[in-house]
């Protein structure tokens, strides 16, 4: 088993370092200067450019550049973001537990319900209420994430003013409230991205995981069950579900990827000040340190991800435990 | 003694007529209900987009009036509104269904190509190389799409739709490369099998013959899909500012347009999104037929 | 007589298909008497596992009991009992076992647990004591090490354990009646052997009745003290296993009897039964062994063959119990015929 995490570990390490060489490639692929908007920009002063020269060794060879750039990376410096005026570092870190809040959130929340609906649809196989939830998660499932986003928001802060319009917290007053009144401020704020991004995700899930539940129920042991006495209902739960519960496992990782997407996306939309909301503003501004902080700071979120999702498979698969 | 054996032939049972496996699927699929209303559906789309210089009320791009048109909701002049330029919203998602399906079905061109030689030779080539390439895959897809797209595209200050559509193609592929490694794997090993019968021309016949029949459906979906993640990833970046550069009009660049000020006004984002739902819905109904039909052999 | 434990009367299980309605079992009448072992032979496709199935109600559609009772010792008919009432059966008054031990037990679970579960269920014991009792039929199914084999999980186990397993979980309850489908067919000839001797060891210990579905003769010779035969859905011969393996009656019997190759015969080839088993979408009219039964004659196309009455308890679906001297002329059957005529 430790063995196996070893392994898993190396393999992660190895995809992070071609993730570092991919980058590198893309800020150096593209025609003209990626840093041009900082270097040309008059507002931009000496010391920026300066710092950004030094650091990208901008008119060093590129070996050299590259080198620069992995032991930048390996100390944990990202670059200067000019648009924030801070390093890069600085300015993912404070966003980032806010993209992580609401991630994880969505990602409970998401597999949560997509398995209990998938639970009532082969409940109910072939029933109304199974024809229905399938297309309601088809039509979720084929919706773009930030229209879906655009319409909550006008429908829950708009048209029936429930929900703050944006922000994390209230700008205003979030110093002032207690504790608990913080605490509830910040739920206030989290809420609608929240729902968005969770019910989403969970028409994915609950696609995927009743085919996994009908793929299972023909199985030899079923039939046992069923030959025990169990009710069916105490088959799908305690038979079915374990068993397919495991492909999910493999879900998870899969969906970290989408699920950031459409953190992004959300926090745009809700002025949700996370990562997202970080680098999609860094676009406007051709902010591209920040950018690429983001690429990376991504792909190494997806990637622990995966890791943690076989490590999690391993551990739920009495078939792979003994290795 | 009755039970001796005696000669004969064996009994073979009714023959049924052969069917190829093509005919054999789209008689499936089409057999669905749920399957004709959606290739209905998409074929309308489809339809609209082509005609579109036809079937627009007015010149998408034209901007009439732009102090008295503008930002006007749905009235009978203008179905679908007119945008912040006055233009009518309409002929715009019109012309951005021609425009959102083009650059879905060639990207998704290109992602296939790319994809299924990828898949082959890293399947074919075995050892060291294919380990590599696999991890390099691995890496790949550990960067979201969207992040990577982002990533190239902001880099590039002004880019033609062509090259949209080739970084949208050279990120699609990496699912199904591992698909076609796959089979090409399963059949390199039945190839060491029927060695002994096999001789060296007829190598590249097997392969033609069994590999490609293998791929038909696990490709003509992945296909599918894959116009439908373009679409919508298009429609995403579009939206971020870094798609389809203005004026043209796609799904997403109008809900962009529509978005500028703190209110959306309604009409700009519900309706280009409408019809990407519809698509995408559709595309995704095709592909679980198509794959329905396929696994049931 | 003791009033047998159940008594099935004109079972039909049929299966709505697309390429039509599949008869299955199509008039399936006998009794099962307490303690006794039962034997149903018959090639893959006669009904066998269909009407052991049906006697739990386990039949899933397309397919569905269309008509006939299955009636228990308590008077009831397990055709038309509800689904609480069968589930209070499954498991605790009938049992059954399987031939596919490998795939018949659920990966994700301890072995201990998935037997345990039967007492759980039925006798609502804490999970401490079903555990105990899961150990102690474990140990009696001959599992060396019971309690910490039933800490293990299915994939480590043998073929022969697993099935083992599967024989303990079904005499957790001390079932009335245990019907075993194939227990054997997929294991091993040596682990085969164990497992019979196992199971009829068991049934003496325990008192149970078994029902023996099998296709192989020999399974039935060691096991079984009545024996049916079963054709094309029907059951076409029953009698005392001593009778039927002496003096076998229907053609489709003495068939049977011929195809197993005997240790020590020098035989070139291995008999057969010419033609294969009609499809049960179309069973033929009259007798359905016609085809291929080397006494045929006009009798048996036009007029289904009743069981008739051939000795004190043996009985036979074939109009040769009433028209004997026709047994001296043999002749090829109908399917050989047709069949050089197609080659």
């Amino acid at each position: 088993m430790l063995r196996f995490v070893a392994q898993r570990l190396a393999q992660a390490a190895v995809i992070v370092a071609i993730v570092a060489v991919i980058t590198f490639t893309l800020i150096h692929l593209a025609p003209g200067d990626p840093f041009s908007a900082v270097m040309d920009n008059p507002n931009v002063s000496e010391a920026v450019r300066q710092t950004l020269r030094v650091q990208y060794g901008l008119d060093r060879p590129l070996p050299e550049q590259f080198a620069r750039y992995v032991s930048s990376l390996a100390h944990g410096d990202l670059g200067w973001s000019y648009s924030y005026e801070r390093t890069v570092r600085e300015v993912l870190g404070t966003a980032l537990p806010n993209t992580l809040l609401l991630m994880g959130v969505a990602l409970v929340g998401s597999f949560t319900l997509g398995i209990l609906i998938a639970l009532i649809q082969v409940a109910r196989r072939g029933s109304v209420t199974d024809h229905a939830l399938s297309g309601i998660s088809l039509l979720l499932f084929s919706m773009p994430d930030f229209w879906f986003a655009i319409l909550s928001l006008l429908a829950f802060t708009y048209w029936l003013p429930i929900f703050p319009v944006g922000g994390v917290v209230d700008p205003v007053m979030h110093e002032y409230l207690g504790l608990w009144g913080r605490i509830v401020d910040r739920l206030r704020h989290l809420a609608l991205p929240a729902i968005t991004l969770t019910v989403l995700a969970s028409a994915a899930v609950a696609r995927y995981q009743r085919a996994a539940l009908l793929d299972v129920l023909p199985a030899d042991y079923i039939r046992t069950a069923r030959l025990k006495g169990l009710t069916e209902r105490q088959i799908l739960r305690r038979h079915a579900l374990r068993n397919a519960l495991l492909p999910i496992i493999s879900l998870i990782g899969l969906s970290f990827p989408a699920l950031l997407t459409g953190a992004f996306f959300v926090e745009k939309i809700f002025a949700y000040q996370g990562m997202g909301y970080a680098v999609v503003s860094a676009i406007g501004t051709r902010d591209y340190p920040l950018v690429m902080g983001g690429v990376i700071i991504g792909s190494i979120m997806v990637t622990l991800g995966s890791l943690l999702a076989d490590l999690l498979y391993a551990l739920a698969d009495p078939r792979l435990r003994g290795r | 003694m009755p039970w001796q054996t005696q000669d004969f032939a064996a009994d073979s049972g009714p023959t049924r007529y052969r069917e190829s496996p093509l005919a054999l699927g789209l008689r499936r699929i089409l057999r669905k209900r749920s399957s004709r209303v959606a290739l209905f559906v998409l074929g309308v789309i489809v339809l609209v987009g082509l005609l579109a210089p036809l079937v627009a009320p007015y010149n998408p791009a034209a901007q009439p009036d732009i102090v008295g048109l503008k930002d006007l909701p749905p009235s009978f002049a203008h179905p679908f509104g007119t945008d912040p330029y006055s233009r009518d919203v309409l002929s715009r998602v019109i012309y951005g269904a021609r425009l959102s399906l083009m650059i879905g079905v060639l990207a998704t061109i290109v992602s296939l190509t790319v994809g299924v030689a990828y898949g082959a030779i890293s399947g074919y080539a075995g050892g060291i190389l294919d380990a590599v390439m696999m991890r390099l895959l691995d890496a790949c897809l550990s960067i979201p799409r969207l992040l990577l797209l982002i990533g190239v595209l902001v880099a590039w200050p002004n880019f033609s739709i062509g090259a949209l559509v080739v970084f949208l193609g050279l990120t699609g592929w990496f699912g199904l490369s591992r698909i076609v490694r796959g089979q090409v794997l399963a059949l390199k090993h039945a190839e060491f099998i029927t060695a002994a019968q096999a001789l060296g021309a007829s190598r590249r016949r097997i392969l033609w013959r069994h590999l490609l029949p293998n791929l038909v459906s696990p490709i003509v979906v992945a296909a599918t899909l894959g116009v439908a993640h373009v679409i919508v990833l298009e429609a995403g970046l579009s939206y971020l500012g870094i798609g389809v550069p203005p004026p043209l009009a796609s799904w997403g660049n109008i809900i962009h347009d529509g978005s500028d000020q703190g209110a959306t006004l309604w009409w700009m984002a519900l309706f280009p999104g409408l019809f990407m739902v519809l698509t995408v819905m559709t595309l995704n109904i095709l592909a679980e037929a198509m794959s329905d039909a396929y696994e049931r052999r | 007589m003791t009033a047998p434990l159940l008594s099935i009367r004109s079972l039909r299980t049929w299966f709505y298909t697309e390429s039509g309605v599949a008869r299955a079992v199509d008039g399936v009448s006998f009794d099962i008497g307490a303690g006794e072992t039962l034997g149903i032979v018959g090639e893959s496709g006669c009904g066998k596992s269909v009407t052991a199935l049906s006697i739990l109600r386990l039949i899933q559609p397309p397919g569905r009991i269309e008509s006939g009772s299955v009636i228990e010792f308590e008077g009831k008919d397990i055709v038309t009992l509800g689904d609480e009432e069968i589930r209070d059966i499954r498991g605790n008054r009938i049992s059954m076992i399987f031939q596919e031990p490998m795939s018949a037990l659920n990966p994700v679970f301890t072995v201990g647990d998935q037997v345990a579960e039967v007492a759980r269920v039925h006798a609502k014991m804490s999970r401490k004591d079903a555990w105990d009792r899961a150990v102690e039929m474990l140990a009696l199914t001959g599992i060396p090490d019971a309690d910490s084999r039933a800490r293990q999980y299915p994939h480590q186990l043998s073929g022969g354990m697993r099935q083992r397993v599967l024989i303990a979980m079904a005499l957790m309850m001390k079932p009335a009646l245990v019907i075993a489908d194939e227990p054997t067919t997929a294991l091993d000839v040596t682990i085969q052997a164990q497992i019979l001797d196992l199971l009829v060891d068991l049934q003496k210990k325990i008192g149970t009745s078994i029902l023996m579905i099998t296709h192989d003769l020999g399974v039935i010779a060691e096991t079984a003290s009545r024996v049916i035969v079963m054709y094309a859905g029907e059951v076409v011969e029953e009698a005392d296993v001593d009778e039927l393996f002496a003096k076998p009656h229907h053609p489709y019997t003495e068939g049977l009897m011929h195809s197993m190759p005997h240790i020590g015969h020098d035989q070139e080839r291995l008999n057969v039964i010419p033609g294969t088993v009609p499809a049960p979408t179309e069973w033929p009219a009259g007798c359905r062994f016609r085809e291929r039964c080397p006494y045929s004659w006009e009798r048996c196309e036009s007029e289904h063959p009743p069981l008739y009455q051939i000795g004190t308890s043996h009985v036979s679906r074939c109009h040769l119990a009433v028209e004997p001297e026709r047994r001296n002329h043999p002749h090829p059957p109908v399917v050989v015929e047709a069949g050089v005529a197609a080659a």
